[in-house]
């Protein structure tokens, strides 16, 4: 008993003074709280609007996480190889590597939604009626900004020590407006609304720009990513 | 190799801006306290003065995120270590200060609004930029090698400030979609501020801008001592094994 608690007491040891666990955990934990904020509708709200909110809600938090845990493992196969050299040394741009890698993640992730989504639809007894067109189009706008964010920070993290912890660290927060769209988007579907009262909405104009900006980004800053 | 004499004395310029800072927040705080009427009930009363501190906190952390933005990008075109320093320095003051808005924002918000939080755009983008520059400092505290924390850092000093606006819209439209609750009264327009109040904010805007500029210029110099004191040990563990 004793050596065990000796044992115990040097990992605590360790991290006192590395500091490379608790302190991301926490981050961790804030970041998963406030995508959770957004998931629930108000207390004051209620009726069909609240269910539709929680349906839609639980499916994307299930998305973003599955999602993540999948974008972690981006650069897995090369790190753990040692060929991340090699990789870098194939005679193309840095931002065709991007595009590259993210265009594996979204293949990933879209094979996730794939099976999660008809699933979900029969479990919790979705109602789309002939939205499913619609439903379509928000997935994959989503699935781009998502991936673009995902990959660069991926990419960085796999870098770092701790970098099951700090990559949803810090993709959540920037992921917050695809997720915010996301919801409400599909929340809406979920009420039966068709696909003109969607774009009317101008939440495809927040997702747009999202998808813009963060494949620019992550193409022109792979670079400096991996140097 | 250097020694204790060679280290340059602190700069007359630095003590001049801090006696200026402190100055001025000396100023401030009689314009705040003794100038400023009592702001109507239904802001607070007493209790709306926490705004000429609360408002220019917002106005420093977002500085301060534009000056990690602008540095990261001259580090990585440059790849100068003085950006990277500056970016980092900035950083930490804009963490400080955001802090301090999330802590005076609910200390003013409970007895008015009756909540300590509400997840209104202005409170929940600002709780999003918190959790950005935090995960930017985790970064930079856990990244594998020396060499690459200020690329990556650089990174997400970039692709965090270009989140911050549609973050900011999106939580925004979030919110007006579903109006519910109190309504968040915008506390600086509209609230009839006479020119005594006007003056008290001002005051502390500028206040705290010196201070910004103060606490930037120490940070910096400790991290460029901490830099010389690294090259030293370097140098001094070099010339042993000679």
């Amino acid at each position: 008993m004793t050596k065990t608690m000796w044992l115990a007491a040097k990992d605590l040891r360790i991290e006192m003074r590395a500091r490379d666990t608790l302190a991301p955990m926490l981050g961790f934990a804030a970041t998963v709280a406030l995508v959770l904020a957004f998931a629930l509708p108000e207390a004051s709200s209620a009726g069909d609007d609240v269910v539709s909110y929680v349906q839609a809600g639980f499916m994307w938090v299930t998305v973003l996480f599955a999602g993540l845990i999948g974008f972690g493992r981006t650069f897995e196969v090369e790190r753990a190889e040692g060929a991340l050299d090699s990789l870098l040394l194939v005679p193309v741009d840095r931002s065709a590597l991007f595009v590259s890698k993210a265009l594996s993640n979204l293949a990933f992730i879209v094979v996730l939604e794939t099976v999660l989504l008809p699933l979900s639809a029969l479990l919790f007894a979705y109602d789309l009626g002939g939205s499913w067109g619609a439903l379509v189009a928000v997935v994959a706008l989503v699935d781009v900004g998502f991936v673009a964010v995902g990959t660069l920070y991926a990419a960085l993290a796999a870098q770092t020590r701790s970098r099951e912890l700090l990559l949803p660290l810090l993709a959540l927060p920037a992921l917050i407006p695809v997720f915010i769209a996301a919801l409400e988007l599909t929340a809406d579907l979920l009420l039966g609304a068709g696909f003109d009262a969607l774009a009317a909405r101008g939440w495809f104009g927040i997702l747009v720009a999202f998808d813009v900006v963060f494949v620019t980004a992550g193409a022109v800053l792979f670079d400096a990513v991996l140097d | 190799m250097a020694t204790a004499s060679e280290l340059r004395p602190r700069p007359a310029g630095l003590d001049a801006l801090g006696a200026a800072a402190v100055a001025s927040v000396a100023a401030a705080l009689l314009l705040v306290f003794f100038v400023a009427r009592e702001a109507d009930v239904t802001m607070g009363g007493q209790l709306q003065r926490i705004f000429y501190f609360h408002v220019p906190s917002a106005w420093i952390a977002y500085l301060s995120f534009a000056i990690v933005f602008l540095a990261s990008i001259a580090y990585l075109r440059t790849g100068a270590g003085r950006w990277d320093l500056l970016a980092h320095a900035a950083a930490e003051i804009g963490i400080v200060f955001t802090t301090l808005v999330l802590i005076t924002g609910p200390i003013w918000a409970r007895p008015v609004w009756g909540t300590w939080w509400q997840w209104d755009a202005r409170l929940t983008s600002t709780l999003v930029l918190w959790l950005t520059y935090i995960g930017y400092l985790f970064l930079r505290s856990l990244a594998s090698d020396e060499a690459t924390v200020g690329r990556l850092a650089a990174v997400v000093g970039i692709v965090g400030f270009l989140d911050v606006p549609i973050v900011h819209f999106s939580v925004q439209w979030w919110r007006t979609l579903h109006p519910s609750g109190p309504t968040v009264a915008n506390p600086t327009t509209g609230s009839g501020l006479g020119t005594p109040e006007l003056t008290a904010f001002f005051a502390s805007l500028l206040a705290f801008t010196l201070l910004f500029c103060w606490l930037l210029s120490l940070r910096l110099r400790i991290g460029r001592l901490a830099q010389r004191v690294e090259l030293e040990e370097i140098e001094r563990a070099a010339a042993e094994t000679r």
